[in-house]
């Protein structure tokens, strides 16, 4: 009984709401009418340009015939479970953006530090290079990184002019290290852009006062800045990783490691053709980096995340 | 301009009562003071008469007309804020052009009317320029004029001089006080400021949690505070626990003749200036002295160990430990009921 | 706030290029390299200074330099190149041809002659689109988020500043859901708002947040504007700045956005993207994808330089 009176009065409370934002007479009514209109467009994309499609990423995922969409079946997630050769994608997925995070954030401290703190000569051209990456398509940096270190080379040539040895053999575009270099390339500027953020916001006269009172530069760092910071470099480094994971044009050039993307195109290439398969790997991958992204925000005030 | 009533105002957010059941008119024409400690409802207040909150309960009132669940922009109210709030892609004539352009008045005309304002306040000079370039009295100036230029039912002022220096403070007290008069614009002047409330406003109200505490013209507030908390926060003042009966109130260490005819215990409020240094029947130590320029802040204890304030000249030299004689004048002290 | 910097910009500015100036002066003659000296001659005031307040700045400075250098490099050797004849040795050699141009741009002597005009026109044209649809439906959320207080804002404002789903997964996910309009120009569209949007509602939302939002809307309002009058004619025009920034990263993202339109794109015309990935990955010299590449970067600073002009012109006749 009880059950049902509780329901029925949230239904008329609902529909009360729903009265009163439609015809509204107090302010605060009209104000609810307000914020409804304001995120109706986003949300009426979001349904239409997001949920739909992801919906039918589930069905997919679960269809017996892949090529008109119909039938049930779970072969593709058994597929997914049974082979070791998925496990083995997702380690090599989140060892490797893992550790570009890191080295990101941490040079994006780095970066972020002497923008804010010292008088850098050409500061701006500083700025400009950290900032106009992160609007480089991934194909691109790919790219960059053959420039640098591929078998035409700058640093390949350069080397090889130096040691003598062939331009060939010293050519690490297309190695493992080539693409790491190519995943700093991209998450290096959107990390120091949350920095940035973070250290403007940094209380200086704590620095002074630890200073004053006789701390070195580092241990001012260390026990002032640092903690100050940290809600920063959280943010930035699940933005980081969560940008890192999602990278594909550079990968796709370069292919030298099976990471998550390249493995969910390769299963819609032809060859072997398994939408199923790729629907239910990017299932698990969107599950996986919305269920990070709100465990990660539950550690940083939620103002950090403000790229 | 018209009067504005509020009848038995209250507005809750939640369990938190802001404003608890407040009747008051603005007559019409007149400056009304709303003075009371921060989250006392002062804004909230400000914010229902404007349209901005609808109330709880209770109504309000333009000219007799209930306006409570009038959408702001069709209340025709003007509004200062201490943040000045001036739209910086305007000039500042298009500021105070832009009420009249919202209400449909002819280009030239709110031109016009603009101007008469801004030479009306003085910044005649300034109509051409950027709000962001000017200083904060000038900034404050425009919202004023802003807010005038639609001829408003109500002038509402939240604490429109809180973040100017005290020089220009007092400067613009004096002028904007003088305006407003001229003008006859009902106004309602939210201000922490109670001194600031006592130059500019011909009545004050003083609010505390939600309530009503009193409202009168500033003498009265000063003179005859209703209750211990109004005359602690309009100035300060000494309370002192007695017995009345036949117009005399015994304070257990002297006796005073009041004109009150209550009888039984009662509280007395004395404001510094009824205690008079140098003679009488009563002996006080100084406990603490404050040295303020013009004058000197005495705390001292009465022989019952009560605590009085009281103010001596700047060049007199009392020091922490003197015994010194006092009297209390009986035309200065009040004696409010105590229930 | 916005408003309260954006006329003094000018001002601040020529300050900042003083105090820069100065700096660069003092840089080189103390702070970085010349600490050193600077500490033993003070010695007797600092008797033990520490290793970090004398090493930590050159080496910080020193990661600085390789960072800017490691992220500016390959783009200024790929321009310049794009120009040279060869590109073997460690320099380019051979300046100035314009060959590489006009072969990725389709007017080559030999090799594919595929015009890549029309396809560059048509990206360029879709993103502007995006930007467009971006501006309306990325400004009223963000103006919401900034503004009220609303229940589950927070998970609302987390959804709308993180992107939800990546672009190559929602690629796949489109051209099912919707089979007859995912490859279109509509898909394209709608896509890169989705996937762009958040960058536009960070930055609008960082502007208006700068603002005093809730007064200059009760003061508007006060004065007589309807709220949507209020809000078109008082709060968007100050929040100018951030929407135009908004407005330049969703178009330059959408602009060249591979991983979406690898999925979703038709083939006719061939999106920019197609058109650099054909230039990098499959039938291409080193020269020809530095010119492809090359042909991008100048449409991005384009890009910024017009809508910043575009941003720019209601203040510079704000400030007289």
């Amino acid at each position: 009984m009880s059950v049902r009176k509780s329901a029925t009065a949230s239904v008329r409370r609902i529909a009360t709401l729903a009265s009163t934002t439609a015809r509204p007479t107090t302010e605060r009514e009209r104000e609810r009418r307000r914020i409804a209109v304001l995120c109706l467009p986003f949300f009426a994309l979001a349904i239409v340009a997001g949920f739909v499609p992801l919906a039918m990423l589930v069905r997919i995922s679960f269809a017996e015939d892949t090529i008109w969409m119909v039938g049930w079946s779970f072969g593709a997630w058994e597929t997914l479970a049974t082979t070791p050769a998925y496990r083995r994608v997702a380690w090599n997925t989140l060892w490797f953006v893992g550790l570009a995070t890191a080295v990101s954030v941490a040079l994006g401290v780095a970066v972020a530090h002497a923008l804010e703190k010292y008088d850098l000569p050409a500061e701006r051209v500083v700025v400009a290079a950290v900032s106009f990456p992160i609007a480089l398509p991934g194909i691109v940096v790919a790219y960059l990184i053959t420039v640098l270190l591929g078998n035409q080379g700058v640093v390949t040539n350069a080397i090889a002019t130096v040691t003598g040895a062939s331009a060939l053999d010293l050519a690490s575009a297309t190695a493992i290290t080539g693409l790491f270099l190519g995943y700093v390339y991209s998450l290096l500027p959107r990390a120091t852009m949350v920095l940035r953020g973070t250290y403007a916001a940094v209380n200086t006269q704590a620095e002074e006062a630890a200073r004053a009172l006789g701390a070195s530069r580092w241990e001012t760092f260390y026990h002032v800045t640092l903690p100050e910071i940290r809600p920063g470099i959280a943010a930035a480094a699940i933005l980081t990783f969560r940008s890192g994971l999602a990278i594909f044009g550079t990968v796709l050039i370069l292919q030298s490691h099976q990471v998550v993307t390249l493995q969910i195109h390769n299963e819609i290439s032809v060859g072997s053709y398994a939408p199923d398969v790729a629907a239910a790997i990017g299932l698990v991958y969107v599950v996986f980096i919305v269920a990070f992204t709100f465990v990660g925000l539950r550690f940083v005030d939620d103002d950090a995340v403000e790229v | 301009m018209s009067d504005v009533t509020l009848e038995s105002l209250t507005k809750a957010y939640g369990d938190e009562v802001a404003v608890d059941g407040i009747d008051l008119t603005i007559r019409d024409g007149e400056i009304l003071g709303v003075v009371g400690p921060s989250g006392c409802g002062k804004t909230t207040t400000l914010r229902t008469i404007a349209g901005f909150e609808t109330p709880t309960q209770g109504r309000v009132l333009f000219d007799g007309v209930d306006v409570t669940h009038v959408p702001p922009e069709e209340r025709n109210v003007g509004l200062v804020f201490q943040s000045y709030a001036l739209f910086d892609t305007m000039t500042v004539r298009e500021n105070v052009a832009f009420g009249p352009k919202m209400h449909g008045v002819p280009k030239a005309e709110r031109r016009k009317r603009a101007d008469e304002l801004l030479a009306m306040l003085d910044i005649a000079e300034l109509a051409d320029r950027r709000p962001t370039t000017l200083s904060g009295g000038q900034q404050q100036r425009v919202g004023l004029a802003r807010a005038l230029a639609i001829e408003p039912h109500v002038l509402l002022l939240d604490e429109p001089m809180t973040g100017l220096d005290a020089e220009l403070k007092t400067r613009l007290r004096d002028e904007i006080g003088g305006l407003l008069a001229d003008l006859e614009v009902t106004a309602l002047y939210v201000t922490h400021d109670q001194e600031e409330a006592m130059a500019m406003c011909d009545r004050i109200a003083v609010l505390a949690d939600g309530t009503l505490e009193q409202v009168g013209p500033p003498a009265e507030i000063y003179r005859r505070p209703a209750n211990p908390f109004v005359a602690n926060f309009v100035g300060s003042s000494t309370l002192l626990e007695g017995v009345a009966e036949n117009g005399r109130v015994d304070l257990g260490f002297t006796e005073l003749p009041v004109a009150a005819e209550t009888n039984g215990s009662v509280r007395i409020a004395a404001r510094p200036a009824a205690f008079e240094l140098g003679s009488g029947p009563l002996e006080a130590d100084v406990a603490d002295v404050t040295y303020l320029g013009d004058r000197t802040r005495l705390t001292a204890t009465l022989p019952d160990d009560t605590t009085v304030t009281l103010h001596a000249d700047g060049i007199d030299g009392y020091r922490v430990g003197d015994s010194v004689p006092l009297s209390i004048d009986e035309q200065r002290v009040h004696v409010l009921e105590t229930d | 706030m916005t408003g309260d910097t954006s006329p003094r910009a000018d001002d601040g500015s020529t300050a900042v290029e003083n105090v820069d100036t100065v700096a660069v002066a003092a840089s080189t003659t103390g702070s970085d390299g010349g600490s050193v000296t600077a500490a033993r001659n003070r010695r007797w005031s600092w008797a033990g200074r520490a290793l970090s307040t004398l090493f930590g700045r050159p080496i910080v400075t020193g990661i600085v330099a390789i960072v800017t250098a490691f992220l500016t490099v390959p783009v200024l050797v790929a321009f310049v190149s794009s120009f040279a004849e060869s590109g073997s040795g460690v320099l380019p050699t051979g300046f100035v041809t314009l060959d590489h141009w006009r072969q990725v741009l389709g007017f080559g002597e030999y090799g594919v002659r595929q015009n890549a005009i029309p396809g560059l026109t048509y990206s360029l044209l879709i993103a502007t689109g995006g930007m467009i649809l971006n501006v309306l439906v990325g400004v009223p959320i963000a103006y919401a988020l900034a503004r009220y207080d609303f229940y589950a804002r927070n998970w609302i404002n987390t959804f709308a500043i993180l992107p939800l789903v990546p672009g190559l997964i929602l690629g796949i996910a489109f051209i099912q859901t919707y089979p007859e309009h995912g490859r279109s120009s509509l898909g394209l569209l709608a896509g890169y708002c989705l996937l762009k949007s958040p960058y536009m509602v960070l930055t609008v939302q960082s502007s208006f947040q700068s603002m005093d939002l809730v007064r200059l809307e009760e003061s508007a309002r006060s004065l007589g504007a309807s709220w949507p009058r209020a809000v078109l004619t008082v709060i968007v025009p100050q929040a100018r700045r951030g929407i135009v920034a908004g407005a330049i990263i969703t178009w330059t993202l959408a602009a060249a956005e591979f991983n979406f339109t690898h999925k979703v794109a038709s083939g006719s015309p061939d999106p920019f993207a197609m058109f650099l990935y054909r230039n990098i990955a499959t039938n291409a010299s080193y020269l020809q994808s530095a010119a492809a590449v090359s042909v991008y970067f100048l449409i991005v600073v384009a890009a910024i330089v017009v809508l910043q002009l575009l941003g720019k012109r209601g203040f510079s006749t704000a400030h007289q």
